[in-house]
Parts: C-alpha cells; structure tokens; sequence
C-alpha cells in the first residue's frame, strides 16, 4: 500500500513543495507583524502593509497546499482521520485552559457574580437559536457526508453550501450580541466577566470561521471535481468538535 | 513540484518536505539560537563579576538591560534551543530512519513546522532591532509583563510561534510512530530514542496549548485591556503562574525523555550491549508522562498555595525519582558487560550520567517545601536546573550530533579537536555552576545584577564562575567549528562506522538519499536494534 506507484517502493528525488514557507510567511506578516504594528507601535500604516503582505501569501499558500493535498498521494493513505483527533487533544486543552480560568475567577469572586458593569438584561434566548443553527449544520455536513460516500458529488456540494450558510448565520448572529454589547458599554475591558465572556466566544467563534474556511475549501474542490473522502471526514470531525464545544460554552458562559 | 538530487540547490532545501532535511535546518535554527543566547549568557556573567554595576551602563537603566539578557538567553535557550534541537532535529532526522519508514506521515505539515520554528527565531532576534526590548524573563510573570515598557507581543508570539510547531510536530510524529513503523516491528522492539520521543511528545500535545492560552490572556491584559491577571478587577496574579508551570514543568520531560533516549542509543552502541531492563526503563518514562502533569506547584511553593496542594505536589514531584531511578539504573546498567569503545559521544555520555547525579540530588532539596523556602529563589535553584536541564540537555545534543555526524554528513568527525572542546565544555560548565551552588546556600538571589547589599565574598565566587563561562564558550567555540570542519574535510564514513545494528545505520546509505532506505525494511520477532549477542 505504501508507494506502490514508484517501482519497488524507492523514491529517487527529493521532495518539495512551496505551501508551508507561503503559509508561514502569511502567518508572520498577518497575524504577527500586523498585530504589533497595530496595538505595539499604534501604526496602522505598519499592520495594513503588513496584512496586505500576508494576506496573499497565506491565501496562496492554502490553495497550493489543498490542491497537493488532493492530487498527491501520501506515503501511507488515511492517516488524517486518525492525525486529527490527536490535533484536537490539544485544542481541547486550550478551551480547558481558557475554562480553568473563568472557573478560577467565578469561584474566587463567590456572591460577587457577576462583576459591577455587566448588563442586567443580557439575551439569553440568542444562545439558545445560535444553538440550534449550530447543531443543524453539523447534521446538515452529515448528509454531505453520506452523499459523497455515494458518490453524489452534486448533493455533496449542494449540502456543504447549507452548512456553510448555517455556520455564516451563526457568525452573524455573535457579530450581532458583539455589537449589541458594546452598545450597552459592556467591552473586554469592563471587567472579569467581559475579559473572559470574550475571549471564550471570540476563541469558539475563531474555530468556527476556520470550519467555514474548510468548508469552503473542500466544496470549491469538489466544484472542480476533486474530492477526498479522508479531507471530508477530517472537515466534519473538526466541525463536530467545535460544536460539542459550544455546548461547553453556552451553558458555562451564559447560563451558569 | 520535484527534481533530480545532484549537487546542491537552494530551493530543494528551503522548499524541502524531506524529513532528513528539515532535521538538518532545525539544527541550524537551534544552534543559531544557542549561539546568541550563549552570548548573553556570557553578558549576565560579565555584569556579575562585580557587585555593581560592570557593563550596565548605570544604576537606574541597568536592572532593564539585565533583564533583556536574561529574557533572551532563558527564552532561546529553551524554546529556540533545547526544545527544537532535540524534538525538532533529533527527532526529525532519526525518527522515520529508526523505524524503517520514508517519511514522516505528513511531510508538508513538517516543513510547515520548522519555518515556524524559525518564524519564532526571527521574532525572538527582532530583540535586539526593536527599541522597546522584550525584558520579561523567559517566564513573563504578570503584573510586571503587564506593566513594563518592553515589547511583550514579540514575547508571545514567539511562544505562540514555536509553540504552534511543537503542535504540529507531535501530532506529525506521533502518529508517524504509530502507523510507520516497518512491518514486524513490535512496540517492544523500539529503539530507547523512539519510546523517549514518543513520551516527550505525548507531553508536548497536552501541555503546550496550556502555555499558548496562558500567554495569549497575558497579550489581552496587556492589548486589549481584559483583566485575567489583574486582581483588582476580579482577576488573578497567580493564574498566570499556574497556567505557566502546568506546561513549563512538563516542558522539562520534553528535553529530558528525548536526551536521555539518546543516551541509551550510544551507551547501547559503544558497549555492543543490550538495554539493561529495556522493559523498565520503558515504563519510567511512561511513568514520567503519567506524573509529569501533577508536579507543577513545585514552583509556586512560595506564592501562596494552600499547604495540602504545597505538600501533595511535594509528594508528586519526589514520586518522579522512581520512573528516573529506573531509567538511570537501565542506562548505567547498559554498560555492564559491554565491550566499551570510549571516543567521544561516549565521552559526553559518561559526563551525562554525572550531570545526572549532580542535578538530580540537588533536586530533593528543591522539591521539598521547608527546604524549597529557603533555597528556592537563590543561585542554588539556577545552578540546580542548569546542571540538570540546561547542561544535561545540551551535552544529549552535542553527543547526538557527534554521534550520528557520519550518518548525516557522510564523513567522520575529529576525534582530536572535538576532545578538546568536550573537556572544556565539561570543565568550564564545572567552574561555572559550582560556585553558584556554594553562594546560593548563602543566600545568593537568583536573577539580581547588583548584589552589593550581600556579604563582599559572594564577589569572588562570582568571578570564577565568570571564568568558568568563558572556558565553556572557548570549549563551544572549538566544538561548533569541528563539526564544521570535519563536515566538509574530515574522512569518509562508511555505512556503519560503530557497528550498530539499529535501522538508521544497518540499512541505509550514508547520508541516506531520498525515501531513506534502498530496499523496504522488513523486520521479524527477533530484530532488536540492540541484539549484539549475535
């Protein structure tokens, strides 16, 4: 199974590709240097050169990257699905991390919660719908799921697109609570429940814009005709694991 | 996408997904790091000679220079240094070649996480270009990394960074270990090395992203004005300091797992012997793995812990001698009965166990509580866990490059020149930290340039452990250079010069090519890489 393609196995040249360095550069100029030139160096100048270097890097080393990722055949075939929960381990550690703290805070703060500067009014039916479109869409990418197994590549498009639009539905609804709470002077500066509020729904929401990204990746393939059962699957697992996520979210960030 | 391999070119070693290349930029990454870093360490010892001020410019200013030198030589030593050379070169190059596999699973995903790495170096290098230096330590406590001047992004990121491609890389090779292996090999029948890296990185997946998280909360306090470490608005200071150690401790069973599996590779080797107790030394470092995570408190013993957490991680962190008693027993226990061939990794090896010894005793006092009070913050503790972190760690490196140099640069490394560099590098590290532990009883703090207030005598331990940098310095200087010399100048290597019998010298060419091996690797129930009785 290993190589089988190239005569007895022996691969005679080395091995490149320019994805990764594209991808790294990308990460560097657009996340890092635009972010200390912004809040280090208060120069908007340095972080929109910045980001309009990364940018294109980063976008161009992801199509690179997905395009060899479908028409290369790996050494050894279907170690992704087993690659990407041993991936998640490590996410989940980070939301335990980022959980370990808001506990940490509610725990020492005892009556006092929450803090002074929190609205009294805050929508607790939001939550419940956001809920609601999350878990659609994981089911909705497992009818795309199920469809690509039949090889319907048509209804696999056609599903990830809904999820797609369930997942941006979610999005909006987060940019709308976001502003709604702002509006109300309630930032990630007010106080302990806000610094945490934030960071854990703004964590969650950053894991979901990557699904949609992957989403998005993997339907733009199969509209060219490329698909990849291994890909699809690891798209879906990632997808589930940031819902299971959110249910962690809602009732710790918002309902305790 | 590929070409045929003649001669060098640039753009199939910066373009690279070959496992053996990577390995050998993680290297140059690391050794970069070291070197910089190494200057600073010898900047923090110049300052020290005497008890004012010796080369900060003056009383007010001198404290923050003081503590960029330290920011940079704690942070690249560990994260640009120690971290990459052994999880990220050693590991890289030997991992695929110890298991008889091409590659590595996810051959993009590696090159992907050594120009991290490297993204991370640069970032730490831009220290010295940025005007507002980073001047946190390599811990960057709140509320002072909140509140300094220094550039706290470039701290972060740089974590993030390197942290990012630690990640990466131990999903990469853990499952690399555990799909990859050539047919017939049999847990059981690994090499020291890859049980020591597979531990190492099982540790590295769980406890990294605790270190991200903690640091990026630090980048919100500090940027966006959140107030997860700031008690006044219901945050809290210690958070941080928990967060932090719950990997930062771990992080030392990172470098220790691997460096020790190193050992073993040359012990085993140099004796032409089996692993004593192979089984053993197996289950201590899954041992480490299973305590690693319940010993961090250790470090916060005088930050006000409640004293059933202070006495229960006491009980942990002295529980982690038994799984390292094993290991050291296995190691030394090696040599028994070995036909020794004593040259010079096994020269670095025999100093291992000594480093072991020393940093290792020094450790019970540190690990308990009425001691840990009084010893905790002085020069004991820095003298304590550079011997056994720092120095140990270090000289795995220096003995992995020396150990496999035929295997990767096809030529053998002198003996003569790299002697030298050994018996000052040993000799120089000697005078260094001895003082440092004598004075530290005494009461030396740790991480303070001007020590007037304390008795005048602490002056000339300080001195001669000034001298004793400079010796290791001349020592590193001689040895970097002999692996640069003999790599282009020294005699041809042939397959198998210390008459191995594990996979990385048994079946490939030296320097192995593209896909490692010329035929497939296929192994029975009897293989073993340390089967010399035969």
């Amino acid at each position: 199974m290993a190589n089988s393609a190239s005569g007895h196995g022996h691969v005679h040249h080395w091995e490149t590709s320019v994805a990764p360095l594209l991808i790294v550069g990308g990460v560097l100029f657009l996340v890092v240097f635009g972010f200390i030139g912004w809040f280090s160096y208060n120069s908007a100048m340095l972080a929109i050169v910045s980001a309009g270097i990364g940018t294109p890097l980063l976008l161009a080393g992801i199509a690179k990257w997905t395009g060899e990722a479908l028409t290369h055949k790996p050494l050894v075939e279907g170690l992704s699905p087993i690659a990407l929960p041993i991936f998640i381990v490590s996410e989940v550690f980070i939301f335990l991390s980022l959980f370990a703290a808001y506990w940490t805070m509610r725990l020492s703060a005892g009556p006092d919660w929450p803090p002074a500067g929190t609205p009294t009014n805050m929508n607790l039916r939001l939550p419940i719908i956001m809920t609601v479109i999350l878990v659609a869409s994981s089911l909705t990418y497992h009818v795309a799921e199920v469809k690509l197994e039949h090889n319907d590549r048509g209804g696999f498009i056609t599903w990830v697109l809904i999820s797609v639009v369930l997942g941006a539905v979610f999005l909006a609804c987060t940019v709308y609570e976001y502003s709604h709470l702002m509006h109300m002077k309630f930032s990630p500066s007010t106080n302990a429940y806000s610094s945490i509020f934030y960071s854990i729904t703004g964590f969650h929401a950053s894991h979901v814009l990557v699904g949609l990204g992957a989403f998005l990746t993997v339907m733009l393939a199969a509209v060219k005709g490329l698909t990849n059962q291994y890909l699809a699957f690891c798209v879906g697992l990632y997808w589930h694991f940031v819902d299971i996520v959110w249910f962690f979210v809602a009732s710790q960030v918002y309902y305790w | 996408m590929s070409t045929a391999s003649s001669g060098f070119k640039l753009s199939e070693w910066i373009f690279t997904t070959d496992h053996k290349r990577i390995g050998i930029l993680y290297l140059i990454g690391s050794i970069a790091a070291f070197a910089v870093a190494g200057i600073m360490a010898l900047l923090i010892r110049i300052e020290q000679m005497s008890p004012g001020a010796t080369i900060v410019s003056d009383v007010y200013t001198g404290g923050e220079q003081y503590n960029v030198w330290l920011y940079f030589h704690g942070a690249a030593m560990i994260l640009g240094f120690l971290i990459p050379g052994l999880t990220g070169f050693a590991a890289n190059y030997l991992i695929p070649l110890m298991i008889g596999a091409k590659d590595v699973a996810f051959p993009r995903i590696n090159a992907l996480s050594v120009w991290l790495f490297w993204a991370g170096i640069v970032l730490a290098l831009l220290t010295f270009v940025v005007p507002d230096k980073p001047d946190v330590m390599w811990t960057g406590y709140p509320p002072y990394s909140i509140k300094t001047g220094g550039n706290l992004a470039l701290y972060v990121f740089t974590v993030h960074l390197i942290g990012f491609s630690s990640i990466l890389a131990s999903v990469n090779f853990l499952v690399t270990i555990i799909y990859m292996r050539a047919p017939g090999m049999g847990w059981m029948q690994l090499n020291m090395f890859i049980w020591g890296c597979f531990t190492a990185l099982i540790i590295q997946l769980v406890f990294v992203p605790v270190l991200a998280a903690a640091v990026t909360l630090l980048l919100f306090d500090r940027y966006l004005g959140t107030h997860f470490y700031d008690p006044a608005n219901g945050g809290d200071v210690l958070l941080y300091q928990n967060l932090f150690w719950f990997y930062s401790h771990p992080a030392v069973y990172v470098i220790f797992l691997p460096a020790m599996g190193i050992f073993y590779e040359i012990y085993a080797t140099m004796a032409k012997n089996r692993i004593f107790n192979y089984k053993a030394a197996v289950y201590g470092m899954i041992g480490i793995v299973l305590v690693s995570g319940e010993v961090w408190v250790h470090h916060l013993y005088y930050s006000g812990m409640p004293d059933w957490i202070r006495i229960g991680q006491m009980v942990t962190t002295l529980l982690i001698s038994v799984p390292v008693g094993l290991m050291t027993i296995s190691l030394f226990g090696t040599l028994y009965r070995g036909a020794i061939t004593f040259n010079i990794p096994m020269y670095y090896g025999v100093a291992a166990l000594y480093l072991l010894l020393i940093g290792g005793l020094t450790g019970i006092p540190l690990a308990m509580t009425v001691m840990s009070v009084h010893l905790g913050e002085t020069s004991f503790v820095h003298a304590h866990f550079h011997f056994i972190m720092g120095i140990f760690a270090a000289f795995s490196v220096f003995a992995a490059v020396d150990f496999w140099f035929p295997k990767i640069s096809g030529r053998m490394l002198h003996e003569g020149r790299a002697k030298i560099g050994f018996w000052l590098n040993f000799i120089g590290v000697n005078v260094t930290f001895w003082p440092l532990f004598i004075i530290g009883v005494d009461g030396m703090p740790r991480r303070y340039w001007d020590y007037s207030q304390f008795p005048a005598y602490f002056g000339n331990y300080h001195k001669v452990a000034t001298i004793g940098a400079f010796i290791v310095a001349t020592g590193m200087i001689i040895t970097i250079s002999n692996w640069l010399l003999s790599a282009v100048s020294g005699a041809k290597a042939s397959n198998n010069p210390w008459g191995s019998k594990s996979l990385e010298w048994t079946h490939t060419e030296t320097p192995p090519g593209p896909g490692n091996f010329p035929q497939d690797v296929v192994l029975d129930g009897n293989w073993s890489p340390y089967n010399y009785s035969k």
